[in-house]
């Protein structure tokens, strides 16, 4: 075991660059893919890759993010009050998810990133219309106007249901923070089905609202020293290059494609974090 | 330019040189660290028969401290690394940080309170005031 550290650490920095150029595509921060598979199929201990998978997420969305804002296919606007909402909520998690035995937290883990990959499965088609703002987010001027290079046209957005779209920032936020996920799976949907933001400016805001929310929860890690650099650094610089190709492919790969992908690597990782919490494949 | 793109752009600009830093620091001080340029508090051979505990069984098993004690060991190469990736954490910060006094010179009232609400939320982690590591 002691001589083949470096064999886990090419390992680990190849699947971060394929989860890294998977998760922009996808929406998702990529911790979502990386503590299910790297907690499941790797051999270090699940309070290092739930640290890992938040520094993960978080350097995987700090990389895609300037392209994206630059864009427009990330609002600053709209991620300021929905990350305040997202990261106290998920600094909590992150405290809770340290003091909970591992046994609960593997089959908590499992069946949560299951559940996802059917949501994922069964989600409603693309938000595509554009409602009246409501109340708060005229208030707080949440709309904008993006050019979409793909369809060759100008959508100009607005939000509806704010203050649901707070409330599930947080939920979000705060499960996030005890599974040391990007949980950029809820963002696109709370943004797009909920709050009505068009589909590519979900997805570019979410990742771009990871790498605020992530920021607090990832020094409750470093604080418990449950952060190695040693398997930090690899997986960072693996997602930092994968993400920084995903965020080119985003204009066009076709959605379909990455959702199965996805879909398929969720519930293979889900049912491993399920059986090894359960006690049954260890 | 209105003022709302003008501080996304800002964002964008301070996030691309910070994230750039970060990434390059953290490459470094890794290639240090597995080079074996600088001692470090445990080594990655001994490491990887510790990887499998959990956080409390391998501070004990290491004395590896917790909180900022850290900061204390910074000239072995691991610790090194953990600040550079520890780097990483404070970029969004500073973007912040960059925009405020932007948001407050345009007159955007609202967005930089909510700004600096959330650099009050990420000073609070950083701080590990909360985090039960000191």
């Amino acid at each position: 075991m002691a001589d083949a550290w470096w064999v886990w650490l090419a390992a680990l920095f190849a699947v971060s660059f394929a989860i890294g150029v998977v998760a922009v595509v996808a929406g998702v921060g990529g911790g979502v893919l990386f503590v299910p598979i790297v907690g499941s199929f790797f051999p270090f201990h699940l309070d290092f890759v739930r640290g890992v998978g938040l520094v993960f997420a978080l350097a995987g969305t700090l990389a895609a993010a300037p392209p994206l804002l630059r864009n427009r296919m990330a609002s600053l606007r709209l991620a300021v009050p929905l990350a305040l909402s997202g990261s106290i909520a998920s600094f909590a998690g992150a405290l809770v998810g340290l003091a909970l035995p591992t046994d609960v937290v593997q089959v908590a883990l499992g069946a949560t990133v299951v559940t996802i990959a059917v949501l994922i499965w069964r989600a409603a088609d693309a938000a595509t219309g554009i409602p009246e703002a409501d109340a708060l987010g005229a208030l707080l001027r949440l709309r904008g106007r993006y050019q979409d290079p793909a369809e060759r046209t100008v959508i100009d957005w607005r939000t509806h249901h704010t203050l649901g779209g707070f409330a599930a920032f947080a939920g979000i936020g705060f499960l996030g923070g005890i599974f040391g996920l990007g949980a950029g799976f809820a963002n696109v949907p709370a943004l797009n089905l909920l709050m009505a933001v068009p589909l590519k400016v979900a997805v570019g805001t979410s990742g771009f609202i990871i790498s605020i929310v992530n920021s607090s929860a990832a020094w409750v890690y470093i604080h418990r020293g449950a952060l190695l650099p040693a398997l930090a650094v690899p997986a960072i610089l693996g997602v930092m290059l994968g993400s920084r190709l995903g965020a080119r492919l985003l204009a066009r790969t076709p959605a379909s494609v990455v959702r199965r992908v996805v879909i398929a690597v969720l519930l293979a990782a889900g049912a491993r974090a399920l059986a090894r919490g359960l006690g049954v494949w260890t | 330019m209105s003022p709302e793109n003008l501080a996304q752009e800002r964002y964008a600009r301070c996030l691309d040189a910070a994230t750039r830093i970060a990434f390059a620091a953290s490459l470094a001080a890794f290639v240090v660290y597995a080079g074996g340029l600088l001692p470090s508090f445990v080594p990655l051979e001994q490491l990887a028969s510790l990887w499998h505990l959990p956080v409390d069984e391998f501070l004990e098993r290491t004395g590896a401290p917790a909180g900022w004690e850290w900061l204390r060991l910074l000239g072995y190469s691991d610790y090194l690394a953990l600040a550079c990736v520890a780097l990483i954490g404070t970029v969004t910060l500073v973007c912040y940080l960059a925009i405020l006094p932007l948001l407050v010179r345009v007159g955007e009232r609202l967005e930089a309170a909510l700004v600096a609400a959330q650099v009050i939320v990420l000073l609070i982690a950083a701080s590990g005031a909360l985090a039960g590591g000191g």
